[in-house]
């Protein structure tokens, strides 16, 4: 049972974003916009080379150039690194102009060694190590139940498939980085970051600083998507910079190092075999994957969950099943975790595999679903979709739409957990005046917490949203979770609901009057006198909980003359408990699709085997969904107030792509396995590509 | 970016004087400031001539059309009458980039803008076209590259404005050498066929003053297809312009975009046009004829079967 009101004035209806006008009207300051007195610019010099030893690094020179007012190495003494844009040095100066220059005129001494950044090339027993010490690919992790080879024998219908999707690049809005002041109170560190607590502990640890003298603030923030968890290399040399200029620095990166050095997610080579029995009941499952999280696994980038492994058979029960998986090593930046981690890409994956077992079986897609998927609210959601959606009209068989512009559509599902961080801790300050400021070291990331707080706050106390102010991004607060895994709305609400109830109970009781909230409130906040009221909050019980189930219907043109896919609807059936506001709830709904469009259709980081370089670190051919790219997104959220609050930034960005490529297939007749689907592989499947030239390799 | 001169030239005369022998003339400068700050290109001098009188008109005429050098794309695309008497180049106008990018650049350097393959535009490569010593697109990730070239290089022409001045016949007026130049299309561009390190013909100092479009050819039409449905390079694009009359096409020309260092003609594939009805099998031979001979490498061959359908579609939107 949930504590939440039954009859609530606020919670649910829809409440425009709280900083809404300030981002608008460019007044929300974000990292980049701080000023600060004698502020300099901090860049950072990158290897050339995929993969090279570092013998010497010689910044004097750079030391003496006009303007420039520090200058450090990342690491003393000879080191080895790994890929193209890894960090080597870094400089402070007054001008973008004079780094620039500065930059050029440090001396490196350097031995460059032999690199792969294909995963097909790494994966070759005779391909350059990666890691001296390991092979690149270590031998699969296998899982294995029941009998799988008897197994396949019972099927009725068996379809193999080679599934494989691109590495994704996270490439939020705002670049990484932070503005760094250091002086003798300790280190302030404006920072674009999820997670202020965890930058807080990381810059404390890497500078050798108390954490009792790290302040960091995130007012506004343009985006992360996982990969800005900690203070990051460039973090910590805006830090060093600092101390060493004796001045404050800022050091945001550019969209061109955005695409080398700071996540992105694994891509993933899978190889599927699939069987069931006559009526569709799944009963064998073969599963290989590989895939590359660049030169780590995760290990240097503070965001964890950057590993390439996949939940598989994802949100399917196969009672036989073998799974073999790995990750390959190659000289590229390092995986982070990337929205939902792991999900889009088993989902793309296993959906696909699941359609194309409904081919083999001659059964409606859907129906498999419904058949095998074991989630109660999934079920209910299958239902509501395909009815909103129009499927038994819509569904015909694969390839049989008429004309050169084939209609298709497909449906695929998503599942995640999304529940609260019980640590979380809060406060609430009741001024005499009446206006309350409810204070929280979470951030808001550009996903509507701010307003999610104002809503459970104008909700308990009996006022409106705009009277609340809500002051996050601050490690002086009381502190709460990073904004990872879809944890923030599960956290803040409880806790913004407990630590005003607590305040409501106490201006009562301290001023005499029964019941303060509503129209009493300016009256009783009045009888405080001169000192506000300032009560603590903390998470608590019964106020969220987690897993959720989420199932996406995608309708597309496909014109199988040039290729070119259009998507002309995408139907979002998604729970995530009780929806706060539904305004900020569909927002994220529509950033998680169109985040899943660019997955399906777009990205994709082309790394060169020559060079060793990413050949598209711009938005120009780094791909991302415009405008014109989205189509109408219908969404509809199952309100379970009952469940209390649940996270959904990340569950509404997983099935969207696996939908998108089932009604590709659909389309088509035919199923174009790969990720990114461009009308480059559209053609290669429809078999309208000549052979091409026969001596490249 | 390294350190260089800016002027402002405000004649022609100055222009060329000003830029010497390593300036670089300075329009909307989407193309040469993002080469600068990529150091792609060092230039001594920018010489900006935006404020050279007389450049930014666009001059109807009864037979020909006046395009000055400096008329942004945005106004080539909104101006009501081209898209009355030119469709195509209006058509190539509007899918050039972004609103933002329409709104700066210009005619002349959307024509002379350099190389878009991502080795050419990486800070760190040095390629032939940058007197490097190979071509990595020929062993590398060629999806965006050429099925034709005269040389090494298979680096494609991407302005879209160039494909529909070579359908509509248009003529680039250059300034060189103290006097006016009149070039075909094809000469604006035929060095970059010859030539690895050459993006067009123009040399050095060489100042595009105008185009000159003929108004012959009554139909025209532009089609492009990218990867993305705006706000995208096109991976072929097509052009054709013609006269009709009776159902029969005269005059036509036709050319595609991204598939060959220059706007890719076939004098052939425009003689069999003549004369003839706009019908699908008359559209096949000529996508037949354009495409003979085309040189696929590993990632690129489906330019092929997409070249064709635009062809094919460009031609019969001809018909009206
Ligand atoms: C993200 C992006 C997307 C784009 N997409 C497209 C697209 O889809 N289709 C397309 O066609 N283009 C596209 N462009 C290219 C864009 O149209 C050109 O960069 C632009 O037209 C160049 O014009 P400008 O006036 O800005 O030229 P500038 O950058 O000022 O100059 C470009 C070059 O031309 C030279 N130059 C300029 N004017 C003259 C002149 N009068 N005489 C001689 N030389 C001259 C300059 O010296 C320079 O070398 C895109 C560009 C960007 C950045
Ligand atoms: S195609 Fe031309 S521009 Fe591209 S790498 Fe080859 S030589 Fe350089």
């Amino acid at each position: 049972m949930s504590e939440w009101p039954a009859q609530p004035k606020v919670l649910g209806t829809r409440v425009p974003r709280v900083d809404g006008p300030a981002k608008v009207t460019g007044q929300a300051r974000y990292t980049s916009d701080v000023q600060l007195e004698g502020l300099l610019i901090g860049m950072i010099l990158r290897s050339k080379w995929p993969a090279a030893r570092i013998l010497r690094i010689n910044l004097d020179k750079a030391r003496k150039m006009p303007g420039i007012k520090a200058a450090v190495a990342v690491q003393d003494g000879p080191r080895i690194v790994r890929y193209y844009g890894e960090e080597l040095a870094a400089v402070a100066g007054v001008s973008r102009q004079a780094c620039e220059d500065a930059l050029r005129a440090i001396e490196i001494e350097a031995e460059p060694l032999p690199f792969v950044v294909r995963e097909e090339d790494a994966r070759k027993p005779d391909a350059p190590r990666v890691w001296e010490q390991a092979p690149n690919a270590p031998p699969p992790r296998v899982q294995e139940t029941g009998n799988v080879d008897a197994a396949f024998a019972e099927c009725a219908a068996v379809i193999e498939g080679f599934y494989t999707t691109a590495v994704q690049l996270h490439h939020p809005m705002e670049t990484h980085g932070c503005t760094v002041l250091w002086n003798d109170e300790g280190i302030t560190a404006w920072a674009s970051t999820q997670g202020i607590s965890s930058v807080r502990d990381g810059l404390a640890g890497a500078l050798r600083v108390d954490q009792s003298k790290v302040r960091v603030i995130t007012e506004h923030m343009g985006g992360g998507f996982g990969s800005k968890f900690g203070p990051g290399v460039e973090g910590i040399l805006a830090a060093r910079l600092a101390r060493e200029a004796g001045a404050p620095v800022k050091l945001m990166l550019s969209r061109f190092e955005e695409a080398l050095a700071v996540g992105n997610r694994p891509s993933s080579f899978q190889r599927i075999k699939l069987g069931a029995k006559a009526d569709g009941t799944l009963h064998a499952f073969e599963y290989e994957n590989y895939g590359t999280a660049g030169v780590g696994a995760g290990q240097a980038t503070e965001g964890g969950g950057g590993g390439a492994d996949l939940p598989m058979p994802y949100i399917y029960r196969v009672p036989n099943r073998r799974i073999k998986q790995t990750t390959v090593a190659i000289n590229a930046g390092s995986a982070r975790a990337f929205r939902a981690p792991g999900h889009p890409v088993a989902s793309f994956g296993m959906e696909s595999a699941m359609d194309d077992l409904a081919v083999k079986l001659g059964m409606d897609p859907l129906e498999l679903r419904i058949k095998n998927d074991p989630s109660e609210i999934r079920q209910r959601e299958y239902r509501i979709g395909a009815e909103r959606f129009g499927w038994k009209e819509k569904y015909r068989k694969p390839g049989s739409s008429p004309g050169p512009v084939k209609v298709g559509v497909g449906v695929a599902s998503a599942t995640w957990g999304g529940g609260g961080s019980r640590r979380t801790q809060g406060e609430v300050q009741i001024n005499p005046d009446g206006s309350v400021e409810v204070r929280l070291g979470v951030q808001d990331i550009g996903t509507g917490t701010r307003t999610v707080a104002a809503v459970v706050a104008a909700e308990v106390l009996g006022l409106k949203p705009e009277q609340i102010t809500v002051k996050f991004g601050d490690t002086r607060f009381p502190p709460g979770p990073g904004s990872g895994g879809s944890v923030t709305s599960p956290s803040v609400a409880p806790t913004v609901f407990d630590a005003c109830t607590r305040a409501l109970e106490q201006l009562q009781k301290q001023t005499g009057v029964p019941d303060a909230r509503g129209e009493n409130w300016r009256a009783a906040c009045k009888k405080l006198g001169v000192t506000p009221l300032v009560v603590q909050g903390q998470w608590r019980e019964g106020l969220s909980s987690s897993g959720v189930g989420g199932v996406q219907f995608a309708e597309v043109a496909v014109d199988t003359e040039t290729g070119l896919v259009t998507v002309k609807k995408i139907v979002v059936v998604q729970d995530c408990g009780l929806v706060v506001d539904p305004l900020t709830a569909e927002s994220q709904v529509n950033g998680g699709v169109i985040m899943g469009i660019g997955f399906a259709l777009y990205e994709e980081r082309v790394m060169d085997w020559q060079t060793g370089v990413v050949l598209n670190p711009n938005y120009e051919t780094y791909k991302l969904p415009g405008l014109a790219d989205v189509p109408e997104i219908d969404i509809v959220l199952l309100n379970m107030p009952e469940r209390g609050v649940i996270g959904l930034g990340e569950p509404v960005h997983i099935p969207t792509a696996a939908a998108i490529a089932n009604a590709v297939a659909n389309a088509l007749g035919v199923r174009v396995p790969s990720l990114p689907i461009t009308p480059r592989k559209v053609l290669a499947a429809l078999g309208k590509i000549p052979a091409p030239k026969s001596s490249a390799a | 970016m390294k350190p260089f001169e800016y002027a402002t030239a405000l004649t022609v005369e100055s222009a060329r004087q000003l830029a010497g022998a390593n300036g670089h003339y300075l329009a909307g400068g989407n193309d040469l400031l993002g080469r600068l700050k990529d150091d792609i290109t060092e230039a001594s001098r920018l010489v900006n001539i935006k404020a050279i009188p007389g450049l930014n008109r666009i001059e109807p005429g009864p037979q020909t059309w006046r395009i000055g050098a400096l008329v942004t794309i945005a106004q080539i695309e909104d101006h009501p009458e081209i898209r009355r008497v030119f469709p195509g180049l209006h058509q190539a106008a509007a899918e050039v980039g972004s609103q933002q990018i329409r709104n700066v650049a210009t005619l002349g350097g959307n024509l002379a803008q350099h190389s878009r393959c991502w080795y050419y535009r990486h800070r760190d490569i040095q390629c032939l076209k940058k007197r490097g010593r190979i071509c990595y697109a020929l062993e590398g990730d060629n999806r965006y590259h050429a099925l034709f070239t005269g040389n090494v290089c298979i680096s494609p022409v991407v302005s879209n404005l160039a494909i529909a001045l070579t359908a509509l016949d248009a003529t680039a007026v250059v300034w060189r050498d103290g006097q006016e130049r009149r070039m075909t299309m094809a000469e604006l561009y035929e060095l970059a066929w010859d030539n690895p390190t050459a993006h067009h013909s123009l040399r050095p100092g060489d100042l595009l003053l105008r185009v000159e479009i003929p108004t012959v050819r009554p139909r025209s039409a532009y089609l492009q297809i990218s990867d993305k449905h705006s706000f995208d390079w096109a991976l072929v694009s097509c052009a054709a312009a013609a006269r009709i009359e009776n159902g029969r096409i005269h005059n036509a020309r036709i050319a595609l975009g991204c598939v060959s260092p220059v706007p890719h003609q076939v004098t052939a594939a425009n003689q069999f046009l003549e004369g003839k009805n706009l019908d699908e099998a008359t559209a096949d031979q000529v996508a037949d004829l354009l495409l003979a001979g085309a040189q696929p490498q590993e990632h690129n061959a489906y330019k092929i079967p997409m070249a064709r359908a635009l062809i094919r579609r460009t031609l019969l939107q001809l018909r009206g």
